[in-house]
């Protein structure tokens, strides 16, 4: 369109760019009209998926783990709120909740003994144990999902990967790198020396001295002089914690 | 569960950094707090009154994994149930110490309720730490002390009076319940 000079000319200008702007509402209208209807149908098939396989939903954590992937790939979130219709279809928005508060509990339960860092699979034996159900009934992708609705609510819990673990961590500390290089390092057999860490990465004394002293004051390590060989050897609680003997066979 | 005779220990009796003095002060305190309480349930079930530092006590040590507490940790812990009146030092060199799994006015409470269950108005001192109505309660093999202590506040609440018998073993007490 030229342009044409003058007050007449910016009148048109403007009248023309009203035109094209309530052509292009008209076009996002229909846009939106085609997809509302499109997901209002897609969303009462999923309902009646729901409906159908509540039992299987509830009861089965990779068919959940499934349904939740399907949900996801068009946007829906069923745990997004505790109330509405899949709150009341499937009631998982419960089962999560009363997840995530037996998870803070076991977490703030074990806190003074590993330093607020919990390795994931003993965090479900443990819940196993306080649900009085078998820890395959509780998948780890039940749990990463109870966490991840801890962490909207800003309570500090997130979940880490050291070496081949993933541990829950409950308290506002940060690891560098060289403090989970340690972690993996321990997880071998539950402790590290100082030596150790020193041969594994090849730091100097100081370095390797630093951070393990730095997880010792964060409470993640403590110290174990007893060894006939004098070493001192550096324990992790939250890389051996065990239900029932806590480094039962380590030495 | 690993046991000590027929005591059952707690899981971290098996993790060697807790047989070690932690220097993180939260850390310790878990730890003087576990101690604490192991030491006195298990006298408690082996009715055992007294630990002496210069011998060897079981719980002191877990030859499963080879580790034992140093004189100092055992200080420490012992330490800390005398400051919560759960002990006492027996000598100033604090080598001997009185456990009170139960305070002396649990003791004296027990006596009482005790005497009453069972209809008793007198007894000698000796009937009651070995006699046939105590065998098999907890104040079997009771200490002697720790016994007339919590007579003697029996004693000023007007629940109990000591008396001399013939001799001088022959002590008893009568109960006005």
């Amino acid at each position: 369109m030229r342009r044409r000079p003058g007050i007449a000319g910016l009148q048109t200008a403007a009248a023309t760019r009203d035109q094209f702007r309530l052509v292009g509402e008209n076009v996002a209208k229909v846009r939106t009209d085609v997809m509302k209807e499109q997901l209002a149908t897609f969303r009462s098939q999923l309902e009646e998926f729901a409906r159908k396989h509540k039992s299987d939903i509830r009861k089965n954590p990779i068919f959940r783990q499934q349904f939740h992937e399907m949900c996801a790939k068009v946007g829906v979130d069923p745990l997004a709120s505790n109330k509405g219709v899949w709150a009341e279809l499937l009631g998982i928005g419960d089962f999560y909740y009363e997840l995530g508060v037996q998870i803070v509990d076991i977490c703030i339960a074990t806190r003074s003994h590993n330093g607020g860092l919990i390795d994931l699979l003993d965090l479900r034996k443990l819940l196993a144990q306080k649900r009085k159900a078998t820890v395959e009934s509780l998948s780890e992708d039940d749990c990463l999902r109870a966490i991840s609705k801890l962490k909207v609510l800003g309570s500090g819990f997130e979940v880490i990967s050291v070496g081949r673990r993933k541990l829950v961590r409950s308290v506002p500390t940060e690891l560098n790198k060289d403090h989970s290089g340690i972690l993996g390092l321990a997880q071998a057999e539950g402790y590290v020396t100082v030596e150790q860490v020193e041969k594994e990465f090849s730091w100097s004394t100081g370095r390797a001295v630093d951070a393990l002293e730095t997880l010792l004051k964060e409470g993640l390590a403590m110290i174990d002089d007893g060894h006939r060989d004098g070493k001192r050897r550096y324990w992790f609680p939250c890389v051996t914690i065990n239900s029932d003997t806590i480094g039962g066979e380590a030495k | 569960m690993q046991r000590l005779g027929d005591f059952r220990l707690p899981p971290f009796f098996n993790y060697p950094p807790y047989f070690t003095l932690q220097p993180v002060r939260e850390t310790r305190e878990k730890q003087v707090q576990l101690w604490k309480d192991l030491i006195l349930e298990y006298c408690r079930s082996q009715k055992i009154h007294t630990i002496s530092l210069e011998e060897d006590f079981p719980l002191f040590s877990n030859p499963k994994i080879e580790r034992s507490l140093s004189h100092e940790a055992k200080e420490v812990f012992l330490a800390a149930l005398v400051s919560e009146g759960r002990a006492e030092w027996m000598d100033k060199g604090h080598k001997r110490c009185l456990i009170l799994w139960l305070r002396i006015q649990d003791w004296a409470n027990l006596i009482i309720n005790f005497v009453k269950d069972n209809g008793l108005e007198v007894m000698t001192i000796e009937e009651i730490r070995s006699g046939i109505d105590t065998r098999g309660t907890e104040l079997e093999g009771i200490e002697r002390s720790v016994l007339m202590r919590a007579l003697r506040q029996l004693e000023q609440k007007g629940k109990a009076a000591i008396f001399k018998g013939t001799s001088a073993d022959d002590e008893g007490v009568k109960f006005s319940v």
